[in-house]
Order: structure tokens, then sequence, then C-alpha cells
């Protein structure tokens, strides 16, 4: 795989840090956690990636030919089904946030004051 | 070991796997067979991940709502909430029965094309939406209720953690596959692997369902006498 | 890495900056499926079919479904403040 591939999960994981701490507003700073989270899954892939390698599945080509690293693709398929679930957490979280102080906007919430 | 070490150790590993998988376990997806064999231990916690998230999250919902339920939309100013025309009804009840065996399809062929039960168990989940889309809120809520969705989702994510202890109590160690492989192309091969699948899918789904139906409970009006 | 790689790579990082730079929080949900959807062409040319699937069901349906309905909440729970007063 050529390093410039790499570049591309570097670039979502600082353009997503970037959203988080310039965000006001949790349900769009939770959008922005997501595009932090692709950034791994894009990470794992490319280092999985083989020029020229086919997927790891051989019903239709034969046991042999080449393929890509089918350990990659076992963790970021189950990463990125569990990591709705963990979004879905923190979703229910900010809605509690608004429930008790009736905003969204991580500036006015005051932290340590009833 | 350098950098270029691993790199090569874990080539090695890779095209051990691809070449092995499939006279191995008699499955073709070696991704299915990673997941749910060699390295199925990282699935359980996975899966316990995902369980201990859809509970906090139903938890949070609860503690302010409790446990009724209420078929009133919510309302946002004082607009009118608009109803769903009889376009998307009909666009929606043939696409669910779809997405449904889609979803199934996707499960029970887990060893052999690409899916399996997290994909599979995450298509059956959004495809409930489409029942909510279809039919209104009303009928979906009777379809699924909570009472029924939490201990189905508990059960699959429990049945995972039987599968590995069955394998002890046949004296292997936790997880290994003892089951007849079967004829290698067969939806019945692979050992345990589409059971396993299966367990996953159940509990994947289940939770999407249930995560779905505690958020739209969050935009109805309680009914009165109905708080905490 | 052939052409069709290099140009959802650059579309890739075109997509997801979007997303962060989506500031209001309804639109942002449409383009984190939009988002979702050419991360799963992505993973197809990755070679990760399995992955695209995952990804295909969670980020373009369930995701922003959790979102939208979030925000519905959030406005009725204002709503419901403003009347209390």
């Amino acid at each position: 795989m050529n390093h410039a591939a790499f570049l591309l999960p570097a670039w979502l994981f600082v353009i997503g840090l970037y959203g988080i701490i310039t965000s006001r507003h949790f349900v769009h700073l939770i959008g922005c956690l997501t595009v932090v989270q692709s950034s791994t899954y894009v990470l794992l892939l490319s280092v999985g990636y083989r020029t020229g390698a086919g997927a790891p599945i051989f019903a239709d080509h034969p046991v042999g030919s080449p393929a890509v690293d089918p350990v990659v693709q076992a963790l970021v398929l189950t990463d990125i089904v569990v990591g709705a679930t963990v979004t879905a957490l923190l979703l229910a979280l900010a809605l509690q946030v608004h429930k008790r102080k009736g905003t969204l906007d991580p500036q006015r919430l005051r932290p340590l004051r009833p | 070991m350098g950098a270029s070490g691993i790199r090569t150790l874990s080539r090695s590993l890779c095209d051990i796997l691809n070449a092995v998988g499939t006279s191995e376990r008699h499955g073709t997806n070696i991704v299915t067979l990673v997941n749910f064999d060699y390295r199925g231990f990282d699935t359980l916690g996975e899966e316990y991940i995902l369980f201990a998230a859809v509970i906090g999250a139903v938890l949070l919902m609860r503690t302010h709502r409790g446990e009724k339920t209420s078929a009133r939309p919510g309302k946002v100013s004082e607009q009118p909430v608009p109803l769903r025309t009889d376009a998307v009804a009909l666009g929606s009840r043939p696409a669910l029965g779809l997405t449904l065996i889609f979803g199934m399809y996707v499960v029970l062929h887990a060893q052999l094309t690409p899916g399996g039960g997290f994909q599979g168990g995450a298509i059956i989940g959004s495809a409930t939406l489409l029942l909510y889309l279809g039919f209104g809120y009303r009928t979906w809520r009777q379809v699924m209720p909570t009472a029924v969705l939490d201990p189905v989702e508990a059960f699959g994510a429990g049945a995972f953690v039987v599968a590995g202890l069955a394998a002890m109590a046949a004296g292997a160690p936790f997880l290994t596959n003892l089951l007849p492989l079967g004829k290698t192309g067969s939806v019945i091969s692979a050992g345990e692997i589409p059971l396993i699948n299966i367990a996953v899918a159940i509990a994947v789904s289940t939770g999407f369902a249930v995560l779905f139906v505690e958020y739209l409970e969050e935009t109805r009006e309680p009914d009165a006498g109905d708080e905490e | 890495m052939t052409p069709l790689q290099i140009g959802l790579y650059l579309l890739t990082a075109l997509s997801g900056a979007a997303v962060v730079l989506t500031r209001e929080p309804r639109r942002q949900a449409f383009m984190m499926g939009l988002n979702g959807l050419v991360l799963a062409l992505l993973f197809l040319t990755l070679q990760a079919p399995d992955v695209a699937y995952s990804e295909l069901a969670v980020n373009m349906v369930a995701l922003p479904f959790l979102f939208l309905v979030t925000l519905a909440a959030a406005r009725i729970n204002q709503h419901r403040r403003q009347e209390d007063k």
C-alpha cells in the first residue's frame, strides 16, 4: 500500500478533532466523533490492503489466490456496529443534559454547579 | 522486532489464515471464520460492549420517563405535525418484507458470502423502522413490545456464552468448534459458526430495535398522570 | 492504487470535512448519511465487502435516524419547558 494512503486517516482524525473542539452543539459534537471513528476504519483497512489482491472470500475464486488481510476486516466490521450503539449512548446522555439544563451548548453549561 | 518485522509477521498470519481457513473450518468467508471462530473470544467481548451500551442508553431514557408508553405525538410550537402520505406507507410495506428477507439471507450465508450476524442484525433492526413508516406508531409498538424485546436481546447475548460453555462441558477450551463441519459451500456448514451468528444477529437486531423504540418514545407526549 | 481508489480517497476526505463543517445539526445528520455511502464505496474498493455492508446499514440508516430523533426530542422538551413557565 502506498504511504500516501495513510494521509486520509490522519486528515479525518484531525478534522474530526477540530470539529469536537470548536463545536457549540452537543449533537454536532457527537457527529464529529463519528468522523474520528471512521478514521480508524480507513486506517485499519488501508494497513490490510494489498495491491492486486481480492477479497478474503473464496466463494467464487479458488483458495490460494491472493487476498487482503481478513483479521483487520473482522476488527472493523464489529467495531462499526458496536460504535453505533456507543454513539446512541452518547446521544442519550446529551438528551439527559438537555432535560436537566435546557441547553445543548457546551459553553452555557457551568460545571460543578447545581 | 522493528516495524518491518511486525509487518512481515502480520502478512504471514494473513496468508496462513487465507490458505488454511477454508479447509480447516469448511467456510469460504474468512472474515466470518476469524470473527466467530479463530478470534471468537474477541467478538464475545465486542458483543457485550454493544449489550452494555444499549442497556445504558435505555436506562438513561427510562429514568426520566418511567416505563409507561403513550401514542400521542409531541408538539413543537403550534405547527401541526405533518401526517405521512399514502405513497410512503405503500412504498414501505413491500420494502419491509424485502429488507427482512435480505437481512436473514445475510445472516444465514455468513460463512459463505459477505455478511454475518453483525451486518444482518443491523439490517434487520433497521428494517423495523419500515414497520413504523408503513403501519404507523401504534401498530409498530404493538408488534414489538419492549416487554418481549428486552428478554430476547438478553437471550441472544447469552446464547453466545452458552455456546462457549458447551464446548467447556465437553472437555475442550472455551468456544471450541466441536460440531460436525459439514460440506463446504452448504448453508449448514462450518460447525457452530451459523448458530453463533444467529445468536449475534438476534442480539444486534433487537438491540437496534430497542434503541429505536426508546428514542421515538422520547418524542411522544406523556398521557395525563403518566409522569415518573 | 487504482484511479478509482484515489478518487474515493479524495471524496472521503471531502465528505468527512463536510460532516464537520456542517454546523447545523439537522443538516449534519444528512451529511453523515452521505459520508457513510462514500465510506462504504471506499471499503468496497479496498476489497472489504463485509465492512461495506456494516457501514451502509449503520451509518446510512440507523445513525442519521437516531440523530434526527434526538434533535426532535430536544425541540419537544424545549416546547414543554416554555409551556410550563
